[in-house]
């Protein structure tokens, strides 16, 4: 905006503007709103000086800052809210922030945005208008904006949003004084810009009837906050009234989502979405740099349900197939396994554990065939770790990089063909960090439908981090056991996700998500994410290996590790493999990792084809699920299901084991 | 803390809280965004201490 404007329209604001709200009280108060990270704190200090006041908001301990400042001889209060994404809160600090907002009465609301994100952040502005607050947009970052080719003509957005928007930067204080301008001129937000859906507005219009008149908090926005909130939990709605029939409001809520086809919050967020899109085009010009219009095309392509498939097939090939399959489980185990374990630990262990014991089963506890240090500790460190390390270097890759969410997207979209549900996206892609995580994610689902199929198809066919890798590692240089793997896993999938989604009947929700940008992973943050993962993962797997050989130990004791050896043998046979593979199926029933790891020891010793590799693998990714994700399954969806489940993916595992196998067989396959 | 699928800022204690309705008894140490669901582990003692260093050195 030019100099020439920002007179003009102070011009204007003084002859026309009166201060909004507790005109009556001596301090004015001003509250600054806005996504973290937006320099909100910046600005804050620059408006108020030095002299801070920090306190907890009553009943919580999400801290508040508050300063004073004085504009044209009046005395105002500066409240610097913590972070908020909408109106509608999740977290303590919205809830706080939304308090403020919707109970404080304040006479100037700042929304502080980071100017190079505006199509992001803008959605909060357009409820802040509707909600009728004295708000002020401010452009914050608006260097930095320009730095990269995005130029906001402010007066356009000022007219079209009908508030008054400054332009800021909070490092330098740039556009201060005429923010503090703003501020002593504000007045309540008088536009209505966004249409919902008749059903919506209909709604709107019947709850609003049954509202009091606020002056400063518009009926528009205390009906769509009703209309939104959990009919369980009305009374903590932020704008709940005594007065108000609950029973008329959740009638209406019902009314109107059975006009829907997706929730009353869905259709809003696209409403809002739609208004923001047409008010940047109408209001930003992007930058023609190319690296930025590269970034905006590979984000679509990531997303598109053809072009996406190649982008994915590219990030498992070298992301996961050469790294960890080939540099992970190929030269850091052989180089941990064959010149650390079997040259120095193993032997070391060895010799010290028979000249200081002499009693044989504690030898055996100890360094024997399933000791703890020569299985547990050896399969933890040697085989598991480095291939679980480079799959964590990967994934926190992707992760940084804001691949992941884009990938949701993906295969979102491919399970709508499927007829799979669209919002177990998340639980599904998570599931490849950690199963038994991932069953508690479902929880996050709306119906008991979505939570049964997510969390079967978890058990199923969603190998976790570990066993992803381990497998990797162990099909890594047979390429084609690995292809028929991926092949009979997925189709698996499949077939139990449609026949679970026609099983289950009911609705098929809509699963939506704000993109955040794509962007190159950087340095640190990939190290953090890995070396938290990986601390989280030893701090795990290690204790379950030690505890697992102990056992194992004690069963050879004991006669029950044979017996049960001798019970798998006969079904392990039935698939085509030898009858070792039996222990690596007892290895799998305390961890699918631990299983294949034994594996991995058969493959290592030559005693396995590679037909044989791709049906083992095959059937323990299918086998049950590991004793910790069974307690969470049993916990989410109950022991009924917990255990029927349990037996079907016994069978199912063992009968797909089988098919492999026999197609293998008869199309004289040797993979 | 900043989530890493969905890129939205959130207080590590506070989502700690939710923790206390989780099936896992243990803790599975790992804290989940309250905007998205998605789960990262928490980082380790001995990264906080480094960063504190870090930035006293700054």
């Amino acid at each position: 905006m030019s100099s020439m404007e920002v007179s003009a329209k102070n011009v204007r604001d003084k002859t026309e503007a009166k201060p909004s709200g507790s005109t009556h009280s001596l301090t004015r108060k001003v509250l600054l709103v806005g996504s973290p990270n937006v320099g909100k704190s910046m600005l804050f200090n620059r408006l108020t000086g030095r002299y801070v006041i920090v306190s907890n908001y009553p009943g919580t301990t999400v801290e508040l800052s508050k300063g004073a400042a004085d504009i044209a001889g009046h005395k105002y209060e500066i409240i610097d809210t913590p972070g908020m994404y909408s109106l509608s809160p999740i977290t303590d600090e919205e809830k706080v922030a939304s308090d403020l907002l919707l109970k404080d009465h304040a006479d100037a609301v700042v929304h502080v945005i980071d100017a190079k994100n505006i199509q992001r952040m803008l959605g909060l502005t357009l409820q802040l208008i509707e909600a009728s607050l004295p708000v002020i947009l401010v452009l914050n970052m608006s260097d930095e904006a320009r730095q990269l080719g995005i130029h906001i003509d402010s007066a356009k957005l000022e007219e079209l949003l009908q508030i008054p928007v400054v332009e800021t930067v909070a490092i330098s204080g740039k556009g201060t004084a005429e923010l503090l301008h703003r501020i002593h001129h504000a007045r309540p937000a008088r536009s209505r810009l966004i249409d919902y859906p008749a059903a919506i507005e209909n709604a709107i219009s019947a709850i609003a009837e049954q509202l009091e008149e606020d002056q400063h908090l518009s009926c528009r926005t205390r009906s769509l906050l009703l209309l939104q909130a959990d009919p369980q939990a009305m009374d903590t709605c932020p704008v709940f009234e005594k007065n108000v029939d609950i029973e008329f409001v959740k009638d209406t809520t019902g009314d109107c989502l059975s006009k829907l086809d997706h929730s009353v919050h869905y259709h809003l967020t696209w409403a809002i979405q739609e208004e923001v899109k047409s008010i940047v085009a109408g209001s930003v010009k992007l930058p023609d740099s190319r690296f930025i219009g590269f970034r905006e095309k590979l984000s679509r392509f990531c997303m598109h349900p053809v072009a996406g498939l190649p982008i994915l097939f590219v990030v498992l090939y070298f992301g996961i197939y050469k790294f960890v399959g080939g540099f992970g489980a190929g030269i850091l185990v052989d180089f941990l396994e064959s010149n650390i374990f079997e040259l120095y630990i193993n032997p070391f262990v060895v010799k010290i554990t028979s000249d200081w014991i002499s009693w044989q089963p504690l030898y055996d506890l100890i360094a024997g065939e399933y000791g703890v240090i020569t299985l547990g500790i050896r399969y933890a460190i040697a085989i598991v770790l480095p291939i679980v390390g480079t799959f964590f270097i990967a994934f926190s890759i992707l992760e940084d990089s804001g691949y992941l969410p884009r990938l949701a997207m993906l295969i979102d979209r491919l399970f709508k063909r499927l007829g799979l549900n669209g919002r177990a996206v998340i639980p599904i892609v998570l599931g490849f960090g950690c199963t038994t995580m991932a069953t508690m994610v479902t929880r996050t689902l709306e119906s008991k439908r979505e939570k049964v199929i997510a969390s079967i198809l978890l058990a199923l066919a969603i190998p976790c981090s570990a066993q992803f890798g381990v497998i990797l590692g162990l099909l890594a240089t047979h390429p084609y056991a690995l292809l028929a793997w991926a092949l009979f896993v997925g189709a698996v999938f499949v077939l139990v996700g449609t026949l679970l989604a026609r099983f289950f009947p009911g609705e098929k929700p809509s699963f939506y998500m704000e993109l955040p940008p794509l962007r190159l992973p950087r340095l640190a943050n990939v190290f953090i994410k890995t070396y938290s993962r990986m601390v989280w993962y030893f701090k795990e797997i290690l204790p379950l290996f030690i505890l697992a050989s102990f056992l194992i130990w004690l069963g050879d004791l004991t006669g029950i590790f044979q017996w049960t050896i001798k019970m798998l043998t006969p079904l392990v046979n039935a698939i085509g493999l030898p009858d070792d593979a039996s222990i690596a199926f007892i290895f799998g029933f305390f961890r699918r990792d631990y299983g294949v790891a034994g594996l991995y020891d058969l493959q290592k010793g030559g005693m396995m084809t590679g037909n044989q590799l791709a049906v083992a693998a095959i059937t323990l990714t299918l086998f049950l699920p590991c004793i910790a994700q069974f307690l969470v399954f049993k916990k989410e969806c109950g022991f009924k299901i917990a255990a029927i489940t349990s037996v079907c993916i016994c069978i199912i595992a063992f009968t797909v084991g089988f098919i492999a196998n026999s197609v293998f067989n008869i199309f004289g396959l040797v993979l | 803390m900043i989530c890493s699928f969905c890129d939205k800022e959130f207080d590590e204690q506070a989502a700690e809280k939710q923790c206390g309705q989780c099936s896992l008894f243990g803790g599975c140490k790992k804290v989940k965004c309250p905007h998205c669901g998605y789960e990262s582990p928490k980082q380790p003692q001995s990264l906080k201490w480094l960063s504190k260093i870090g930035k006293r050195k700054k």
